[in-house]
């Protein structure tokens, strides 16, 4: 056989092979060369020539975003004046307005360090914790109950959410804050705080019901979204779409996605018992009461028809509501390798249509082809997952983390779409400023609190929302993707709420613990299937607190967080929406908490001011960060001369000047 | 290839995103439309639909806990002869969520009787929906992926089987706006009995903007929440506090500043609803042979015949989406007849027969009808086999939907089961096509109405759906 025959036999069976399995696994160049697959990069600076673009452009971001808008014909906005600055960087770092006493002490502070004492006590804060928290939660679809038919609580995931925030609070290095939730119990099954954090991996919301069990389509479920969370949280990849086929857009083969799949097979809850013996017997035995109870009135039951049996009913339906409550445990998942679910190839997702079986690896397009599976027998499945993930060689991680950092302090992410760093997403709008500040992530051993310390002090978000060349700038960039100026935002829910809180005096600043149920409409709460499940936290102090410790109960959302735009607990939320409608008016202006509120204000006002004008001066400290205008104050005042200072503080918490962030 | 993840840029563009695939011309009309809307500052105004629509509202009479076809619109002979049998073989395979292989045919002591021209056969449970049959297409092959209640309710309304995805109603309005000012344009009638197992994230917008949410109903005569003063507060003083809010923010305007200006209309919008909206809700002002229609004021009727003439109400005011939900609380409640399927259906149905016709009729006789979509069913049927002896277990694979008026041809039968109605054996209807062709009657291109979600081109319908062509 010549060369040619022996040539066009080996095209002829690519051809074949091509057409018979697609794609298949081999990753071609052109797939690894997209963006946000290569290794970060550590860009030179731009440099300045005149002296004014040097001052502004001190900072390497600055440098990074003014290059951009100099080459888009724009021109950063001056500086915002103190006031705005303050109430923007606290509202970032905390999500509470600062008080009127520390914007006297900040207008007034002439020191060169002014900003950064500032930051450094606001980073300080344990409400960084708390308010940062919250944008983790939204991501991994954070929910205290199962979804679907019963809702079950899960009277113990909130100690996730206090491991969140305290990790966020002292700072725990990213990587490692990674590792202990993808492998937490494989580290060291007898530390509560990792199994705490590996909780992560039971987040999703999760179906049971009665009668015949689908056992296989819900294990198929639990695990699905135990591996598609990854994608969203930490790669910033939409690892789902390859669930069913080939990623249509991204490098992520059908396989592929199996392949990250098998590294959760053998993943089982676990809820770990915390209690001590003795409350443990205490509890076994007064569950044994209402047990016997239930079984001798089944037993009475037998029989009975028609309405002396649904008497029965009702009488175990209330002996059950009367079930202790299990003891303290910690929320957990661990390995069980006798239980290990066999991962196929599934098409169409479906669990019944089972393809080739696979074993674990990382993703395909990051790897040479033909980059062998683990071995089936490995003893920590995860930590080989999170050492991949949380490898400062990984492309995606840092950058995707930097980015929803950036996303949280100026409204919009420089690749927009945060969890969604593919083909499909959005393009970076300044990728060196991205890399850089990936590249330093990592440098300061994946620590969020130097991150949000350059960014805030930049000269970039020092900048006012509004800029003298506004006209011609919207022109051309009105997404203001090139950052000509500060976005002006709506506080999201739970800035609002807690916001309406602090400036009443009312906020309960403690931290942590079990969450609290707050009193809702009656008839919203018949809506459950299981309406005493919403048992409002008795000591009403409790409902004051920040919006973090509020119950994330899936099927019973908060209605004035609904109404703002608050996530659902139910899929990953990247980003929240801002709209604008008549029910969020109406929940500020006759809604139970608004009402309260403007109460407590109104009482605050009148117990620290003389005047009207007194009064109105302080409202505006207090709720807009600034003093009012003088158009603004006469306004004020001409109200309170007819009407209730009640009244007046409902108005207050209606602002546009209280509801925007500038 | 699924149409469900198809390119996106930034999250401006999410209106957008709606109509790309729809051609370029009408892209372009769509993204005018868009701007128009955007500088009313009203996410809520009315939007063209992508072609001409014969519907303009919908009203889902939703029978929670899956009401039987086999005792309302599918008569089967055969089981009565099969009654206290195994289900023979032929028939194959079926997955209940409680009976088992060895359970037993249960025959029907139904009676079937053909109504109208169409002489479509309706049980003796629902003669007055009989009485307006004509107007009606029935579905008798419809079928869904899950035979348990929250996972199949969850199907039915957002087409998934997982909570947090839109349900038709967020959709429709995304895609279709308001037309009302003073109501809320998606609204849940629940049934004060209680909840249903799939909870409120069956009807909610996932993850649409909230201004896409649906209202919750309450029951009684103050059906919104925060839409009455609290009690200690006069209207003319609240006017006040709202100019005063009013002029405080108009104050802080620099220049034209659309978002604030939004801002400044909703409180408007709000104080609208406040005092326009309680004379929507009020129906003591109807005649009282409107009142009878219905079947308000006497039992079991009363509840439902209320809740449907309020429905009515709020289309003609301008409503899109209305669901009156006739079942809820425990199994028993619903149409859940899991113990006893003639004890059940027989309440069940009485409540909701005259409401549910008197609804059509009255459509009807105000010219409403042709732009009303009416459907009715649940998320599910019912099991050809006893569950307990007198019971049936929920049944996904064959079953019987409706609908009426907003341009559907009525008076026929689409469709069919087996001789023991448990597969859809003629032309099956999966709730995708159901949900494709209630978007088609409003004038909406099920891949067009999308929206981006985590780097998916989400859309109503995952797998394509295909539009009922002989009824529309």
């Amino acid at each position: 056989m010549n060369s040619r025959v022996l040539l066009a036999t080996a095209l002829a069976a690519v051809l074949i092979w091509a057409a018979e399995t697609g794609p298949g696994e081999k990753y071609t160049a052109v797939e690894r060369r997209h963006w946000a697959f290569q290794p970060v990069t550590k860009p030179e600076l731009p440099v300045f020539t005149l002296a004014a673009e040097k001052v502004w452009a001190k900072h390497p971001i600055d440098a990074f975003v003014l290059a951009k808008l100099k080459k888009e014909g724009l021109k950063p906005s001056p500086a915002a004046d103190r006031s705005t600055w303050l109430r923007r960087v606290t509202l970032d770092l905390t999500g509470l307005p600062p008080a009127p006493e520390q914007l006297a002490a900040f207008v007034n502070d002439s020191s060169p360090t002014a900003h950064e004492k500032v930051v450094d006590r606001l980073l300080a804060s344990p409400s960084y914790g708390e308010r940062w928290a919250q944008h983790w939660l939204d991501v991994v679809r954070f929910g205290e109950s199962d979804g679907f038919e019963y809702d079950t609580h899960r009277s113990d995931a909130f100690r996730y959410r206090d491991y969140v925030a305290a990790s966020l609070q002292q700072d725990k290095p990213y990587d490692k804050f990674i590792t202990e939730q993808l492998a937490g119990d494989e580290i060291d099954p007898n530390n509560h705080e990792l199994r705490i954090a590996s909780g992560f991996q039971r987040l999703g919301s999760l179906r049971k019901n009665a009668g015949n069990q689908e056992v296989a389509s819900s294990r198929n479920e639990v695990l699905t979204e135990m591996t598609n969370i990854v994608g969203a949280a930490f790669l910033g990849v939409t690892l789902g779409c390859a669930r069913c086929h080939d990623h249509k857009f991204d490098p992520i083969r059908h396989k592929d996605y199996y392949r990250m799949q098998a590294f959760f097979a053998p993943v089982h809850d676990s809820n770990v018992v915390v209690a001590t013996d003795e409350e443990k017997a205490a509890w076994e035995s007064q569950k044994k009461v209402v047990e016997d109870e239930i079984k001798d009135l089944r037993r009475q039951m037998k029989g009975l028809k028609g309405e002396e049996r649904e008497r029965m009913q009702q009488l175990v339906r209330n002996a059950e509501e009367r079930m202790p409550a299990p003891p303290p445990s910690l929320y957990s998942v661990q390995n069980d390798f006798d239980k290990v679910t066999p991962v196929h190839v599934l098409s169409r997702g479906d669990y019944q249509n089972k393809g080739e079986r696979v074993g674990m690896r990382a993703l395909g397009v990051f790897l040479p082809d033909g980059a062998p599976e683990l071995p089936a027998d490995t003893k920590t499945p995860r930590l080989e997952l999170a050492r991949w993930v949380a490898n400062p060689s990984n492309p995606l991680t840092a950058r995707v983390m930097a980015n929803r950092i950036w996303q949280h302090h100026f409204g919009r992410g420089i690749v927009p779409t945060s969890n969604d760093f593919g083909r499909m997403g959005g393009r970076p709008s300044h990728p060196q400023l991205l890399d850089w500040l990936a590249d330093s992530f990592v440098a300061n051993g994946w620590r969020m609190k130097p991150l949000h310390r350059m960014i805030v002090l930049s000269n970039t978000y020092r900048q006012a929302s509004r800029s003298p060349m506004e006209t011609a700038a919207m022109g051309k960039d009105p997404d203001n993707a090139w950052l000509w100026r500060h976005s002006r935002r709506r506080m999201d829910a739970e800035q609002l709420r807690d916001s309406m809180l602090a400036i009443s005096g009312q906020l309960n600043l403690k931290a942590g613990g079990p969450s609290v149920i707050v009193p809702v409409d009656g008839e919203l709460v018949n809506l459950l299937y299981k309406p005493s499940q919403w048992a409002v936290t008795k000591d009403a102090s409790e409902h004051n607190r920040r919006s973090l410790y509020l119950m994330h109960k899936r099927n019973l959302r908060v209605p004035m967080m609904e109404a703002f735009d608050a996530p659902d607990f139910q899929t990953s939320c990247a980003r929240r929406e801002e709209s604008t409608h008549a029910p969020q008016a109406l929940e500020l202006l006759n809604g139970a908490l608004a009402n309260r509120l403007a109460q407590s204000l109104a009482a605050r006002l009148d117990r620290e001011t003389k005047t009207p004008a007194a009064q109105v001066d302080r409202a505006y400290r207090l709720a807009a960060g600034r003093e009012p205008t003088a158009k603004e104050k006469q306004l004020g005042i001409d109200f309170l001369r007819k009407q209730s200072l009640r009244e007046f503080s409902l108005a207050i918490m209606n602002l546009n000047a209280f509801l925007y962030i500038n | 290839m699924p149409l469900h993840c198809r390119p996106t840029r930034n999250r401006r563009e999410f209106l957008t995103d709606a109509f790309c695939g729809f051609g370029t011309l009408a892209l372009t009309s769509m993204m005018f439309e868009e701007q128009l809307r955007a500088a009313s500052g009203n996410p809520l105004a009315p939007k063209a639909p992508h072609f001409a629509p014969k519907a303009k509202a919908v009203i889902f009479v939703f029978m929670a806990g899956g009401p039987s076809h086999l005792e309302t619109f599918d008569p089967k002979p055969l089981l009565n002869q099969l009654h206290g049998q195994k289900r023979p073989k032929e028939f194959g395979e079926a997955k209940y969520q409680f009976v088992t292989n060895e359970a037993k045919i249960l025959g029907t002591k139904r009676t079937f009787k053909k109504y109208g021209q169409s002489g479509i056969e309706v049980s003796d449970l629902l003669p007055q929906i009989g009485s307006v049959i004509d107007d009606i297409a029935v579905l008798r092959s419809c079928h869904g992926d899950m035979v348990v209640h929250s996972a199949a309710q969850y199907q039915l309304f957002s087409g998934r089987i997982l909570p947090g995805f839109p349900s038709m109603g967020s959709w429709i309005l995304y895609g279709l706006g308001a037309e009302t000012n003073s109501l809320p344009s998606y609204a849940v009638l629940p049934d004060p009995d209680g909840a249903l197992e799939a909870g409120q994230p069956m009807y909610m917008h996932g993850f649409l903007p909230a201004v896409y949410q649906p209202t919750m109903f309450r029951a009684g005569a103050k059906p919104i929440l925060n839409l009455d003063l609290p009690a200690n507060v006069k209207l003319e003083d609240r006017r006040q506090t709202i100019d005063l809010i009013r002029n405080l923010n108009q104050a802080a305007i620099q220049g034209s500043d659309s978002e604030f200006e939004a801002r400044i209309n909703a409180y408007d919008l709000a104080f609208r609803m406040q005092t326009e909206a309680p004379e929507a809700f009020d129906i003591s002002k109807e005649p009282k042979e409107t009142l009878d229609l219905y079947g308000v004021g006497k039992e079991p009727t009363d509840d439902y015949a209320r809740r449907c003439l309020l429905a009515r109400r709020m289309v003609e005011r301008g409503v899109r989406f209305a669901c009156v939900v006739s079942g809820g609380g425990p199994g028993g409640l619903q149409w859940d007849a899991h113990e006893d399927i003639e004890e059940n259906h027989i309440r069940m149905a009485a409540q909701t027969d005259q409401p549910v016709a008197g609804l059509l009729k009255d459509l009807k006789r105000r010219g409403m009808l042709d732009s009303t979509l009416v459907l009715w069913g649940g998320e599910f049927g019912r099991s050809p086999e006893a569950q307990g002896g007198k019971g049936r277990d929920h049944h996904n694979l064959g079953f019987t939907m409706w609908m009426a008026g907003g341009g559907i041809k009525g008076g026929q039968v689409v469709g069919a089961t087996d001789a023991i109605g448990l597969h859809a054996v003629d032309n099956p209807i999966h709730f995708r096509d159901v949900h494709t062709t209630i978007l088609n009657q409003l004038g909406l291109n099920q891949d067009a109405l999308s929206y981006m979600h985590l780097g998916r081109k989400e859309r109503l319908t995952e797998v394509q759906g295909q539009v009922i062509r002989s009824i529309v």
